[in-house]
């Protein structure tokens, strides 16, 4: 049975307390009074995964079986969430690809020839074959892979991009050309979190630049309140009447999976432990870690955090008409992700770890450190924020990462040109956006080699306009003090001194709130 | 707080002794009082000690206790022992039945248990705390005597009734845990169930200034020898028509008498039996302060008797 999550209250019995903070972790003692959230334990995952999911095609939601939507002739596309999701990497067979084999295995009995494989990855950079073959699986890599039928989508492709029309918003949607004009489109989610899934599929993982400016933008961010909370997200809402008309015109057979939180496999199973319950061997496996770390190279150090693969369980899957299928999962989500809070408080303690989407085999440079703080983080909850307005964050990154020349080109120069002049969302995406998003050496970058667009910096600096606009202080503790001050930001060496800091914001005894993840976790605060 | 970059062996240390404080080595883990109710309910990982009641634990035993437990048990408080003639009218095994306020009452019992007795004597306890490592299982069933009594009704390694049937006697605490207050607190049925089931009689016995001496959350006893005094009374059986519910009020009666007897004399103590008038053993219904504090006096023994030191127990 798993506990729920719980909001713990430090007093003198409580140990130092595990905060993350990019390729490594300290022990933290918190001042007496801090609040703490931790998640639920995880839920038990489905004892039959493949019986799980024969279920779901067989018995959708508010949808024919599939094996009924397949026929001989048809034109079958199949959309799968790309490597940003699950996070860390699941440890294979990835659930995506045992989905994947179900649904082939149903149109091959079928019939159906022309099926055609596609990475939903929208503006992010192309995966490679080794990543591709990890998520669909080797079977079906085998098959796709080499006649090009199994892809990454190209959102710079304007001969394989379809304008489906405006919403009454005025909204453009273009997607993947082949998509559209698909008898059937099956999209195979992962919904780690609940910002996941839903129209946010289709809708974004296979549309281009062109349809993603309306919602991508500093204003729809700073009015996501949050984007955790999709009835009360401008973002979504955008995803949302975007998905609609979509329908109208595509067939969308959406498969969404839920996971549970085992996300660190042993030996690194005590960072998931509640800390006064580690056993000795806990303890020492912590120390010897840390011992480890402080002494390891940076890649080595990066490849122990990225070689871990976690054994997540599945909680559930759920297949058929887009919406009432993500009613189902994000029932599931909440109910592994969702703890009470009550009240704000004047400070947000976070711990920023290794991974975030946009980073898987890579590194986590300082914008998308920023936008793991104060975008997912921040924003991991419903009602109210954690923090007060014009209260302080408080976050653990050393911010000495660098860029990864191959993934994040547009990154570098967002970071030594754009935020030397301004660190103002709105500001930056008024002037720079267009610039960046139609460069043709991004451009070229992002169709050819393995590189995010040359909008996408930006992008990351919008996921953080709500947390921006929202919080007057911003202190990473153990940062690069250079680093920090281009982001905009303070750094602090320790927590008391950026306690200090931010007293001039919230005073000499702030109440403080410190967001126990990962794993995952969402405030609900009332 | 320790930095990676501090070194390995200057941050290791600093680790090392940041974990070995927050984590309470040597000490019993604690559980942040916000987080209590989510503490899963204890896994009954109890480890056997049948072992104990072997040949070589009891030699080990033996020496463990007269090489070390009573020179230090006698070099840190003194202690008077009386009542002890009931036990050469009685053969074993019998229930010894007595109050508890601390550590200090099962080496305080079966330090002044005559050998022969103390030898086949087995000390109830709680097993989620004595026998919840298998360090303190051993070390608890060599020195004490010890072996696991389940608190919450569970099953066990070894159940008392198999432990007296060896022929072994048994000492319970029937209030299950240390008084918070040094007063008594209410006696659970299970020592007279067990006196009942299997014929054995119960010896109350009754003890002052083991709170005094050792309180809850210390653990240690307290500078200057403090006094403790403890009494052994008449054997009690339960009637052929008793039955445990009655059985039980007159053994918690007989301890409360044996405490009364010890704090004045037998003789005034029979009077006040005689007129249903014992003191309440749970104390008087004051402030908790007061109770406390009356707790925290140590008795005083009676006279000292002109034996030579070397002789007194």
């Amino acid at each position: 049975m798993s506990r729920p999550g719980f909001v713990l209250d430090v007093d003198d019995r409580t140990p130092p307390l595990i905060v993350h903070e990019g390729l490594g972790f300290r022990l933290e003692n918190f001042p007496l009074g801090t609040r703490v959230v931790y998640p639920p334990e995880s839920l038990p995952a489905v004892p039959d995964v493949d019986q799980a999911i024969v279920e779901a095609l067989l018995h959708p939601q508010d949808m024919d079986p599939l094996p009924e939507l397949l026929f001989a002739g048809m034109k079958l596309t199949i959309a799968f969430d790309d490597i940003s999701l699950p996070l860390p990497t699941m440890r294979p067979p990835d659930i995506r690809g045992r989905i994947i084999e179900h649904v082939l295995t149903m149109a091959a009995d079928a019939g159906v020839d022309d099926v055609e494989l596609i990475a939903a990855n929208a503006l992010h950079r192309r995966m490679t074959a080794a990543e591709l073959k990890h998520i669909v699986g080797e079977r079906v890599f085998r098959s796709f892979y080499p006649q090009g039928k199994l892809y990454n989508f190209d959102a710079e492709d304007r001969d394989n991009l379809s304008h489906l029309g405006t919403t009454e918003k005025g909204e453009d949607i273009e997607i993947s050309k082949r998509a559209a004009e698909s008898d059937l489109l099956v999209y195979v989610n992962v919904n780690l979190v609940a910002m996941d899934g839903g129209h946010k599929s289709v809708g974004i993982g296979l549309a281009s630049y062109k349809s993603l400016r309306h919602h991508h933008n500093a204003k729809t961010m700073v009015q996501s309140r949050s984007f955790m909370d999709h009835k009360h997200s401008a973002m979504h809402h955008s995803a949302w009447r975007i998905g609609r008309v979509i329908k109208d015109t595509v067939k969308v057979f959406q498969i969404e999976t839920t996971l549970n939180n085992d996300i660190f496999p042993k030996p690194y199973d005590f960072l998931q432990k509640r800390e006064w319950e580690w056993s000795l061997k806990d303890q020492g496996t912590m120390l010897a870690m840390r011992r480890g770390l402080s002494v390891a190279p940076p890649k080595l150090k990066h490849k122990m955090f990225h070689d871990v693969r976690s054994v997540y369980g599945l909680t559930g899957v759920n297949a058929g008409e887009v919406e009432a299928v993500h009613t189902k999962t994000l029932e599931k989500v909440h109910q592994q992700h969702l703890v009470e809070v009550q009240g704000q408080s004047d400070v947000l303690v976070m711990g920023i770890p290794y991974v975030g989407p946009y980073n898987v085999n890579s590194s986590l440079n300082p914008i998308l450190a920023t936008c793991m703080g104060l975008g997912y983080y921040f924003n991991s909850y419903i009602g109210q924020p954690v923090v007060r307005k014009g209260g302080a964050v408080i976050l653990y990154h050393p911010l000495n990462e660098g860029f990864n020349q191959l993934h994040h080109p547009s990154y570098v120069d967002f970071y030594e040109e754009i935020l030397a002049e301004s660190t103002d969302p709105a500001v930056v995406g008024e002037k720079y956006e267009q610039q960046f998003a139609e460069d043709p050496w991004y451009r070229h970058l992002y169709r050819t080699s393995h590189a995010y667009h040359g909008v996408h910096p930006f992008y990351m600096w919008y996921w953080a306009a709500h947390a921006m606009d929202h919080v007057d202080e911003v202190i990473w503790v153990g940062a690069d003090r250079k680093v920090a001050s281009r982001l905009g930001f303070r750094a602090a060496t320790t927590l008391a001194d950026a306690l200090e800091m931010a007293s001039g914001t919230v005073g000499t005894s702030p109440s403080i709130t410190y967001l126990h993840n990962p794993p995952q976790l969402l405030a609900h605060v009332r | 707080m320790s930095t990676p970059s501090k070194g390995l062996v200057r941050g290791g240390i600093d680790d090392v002794r940041q974990v070995a404080r927050g984590w309470r080595w040597g000490r019993r883990s604690q559980v942040p009082r916000s987080a209590e109710e989510f503490v899963p309910p204890a896994k009954s990982t109890v480890f056997p000690s049948d072992w104990s009641r072997r040949r070589p634990a009891m030699a080990a035993r033996e020496v463990a206790q007269k090489a070390a437990l009573q020179p230090l048990f006698r070099s840190q408080v003194r202690t008077q022992v009386d009542g002890l003639d009931v036990l050469e009218r009685i053969e074993g095994p019998v229930i010894f039945v007595a109050n508890h306020a601390s550590h200090l009452d099962t080496p305080l019992i079966l330090l002044s248990l005559p050998d022969e007795w103390r030898r086949r004597t087995a000390v109830a306890a709680a097993a989620d705390y004595f026998f919840d490592t298998w360090w303190r299982a051993v070390g608890s069933s060599l020195f004490f005597n010890t072996f696991p009594l389940d608190r919450r009704g569970g099953t066990m390694a070894a159940t008392p009734g198999e432990v007296l049937a060896d022929g072994w006697s048994l000492v319970i605490f029937p209030e299950g845990t240390r008084s918070t207050d040094g007063w008594m607190g209410k006696f659970r049925m299970g020592a007279a169930f067990l006196a009942k089931e299997h014929g054995v009689p119960v010896v109350p016995v009754a003890h002052r200034g083991t709170y005094a001496a050792m309180p809850r959350g210390q653990d240690w006893p307290s500078r200057g020898r403090r006094q403790l005094t403890i009494r052994f009374g008449e054997p009690l059986v339960a009637g052929a028509d008793e039955s445990v519910r009655d059985f039980a009020p007159r053994i918690k009666d007989a301890v409360a008498a044996l405490l009364d007897e010890d704090r004045t004399t037998w003789w005034e103590a029979r009077q006040r039996v005689a007129a249903g008038a014992v003191p309440d053993p749970s104390g008087p219904p004051v402030a908790q302060w007061r109770r406390v504090w009356e707790q925290t006096e140590s008795p005083v023994a009676d006279a000292p008797t002109k034996r030579l030191a070397a002789w007194r127990r």
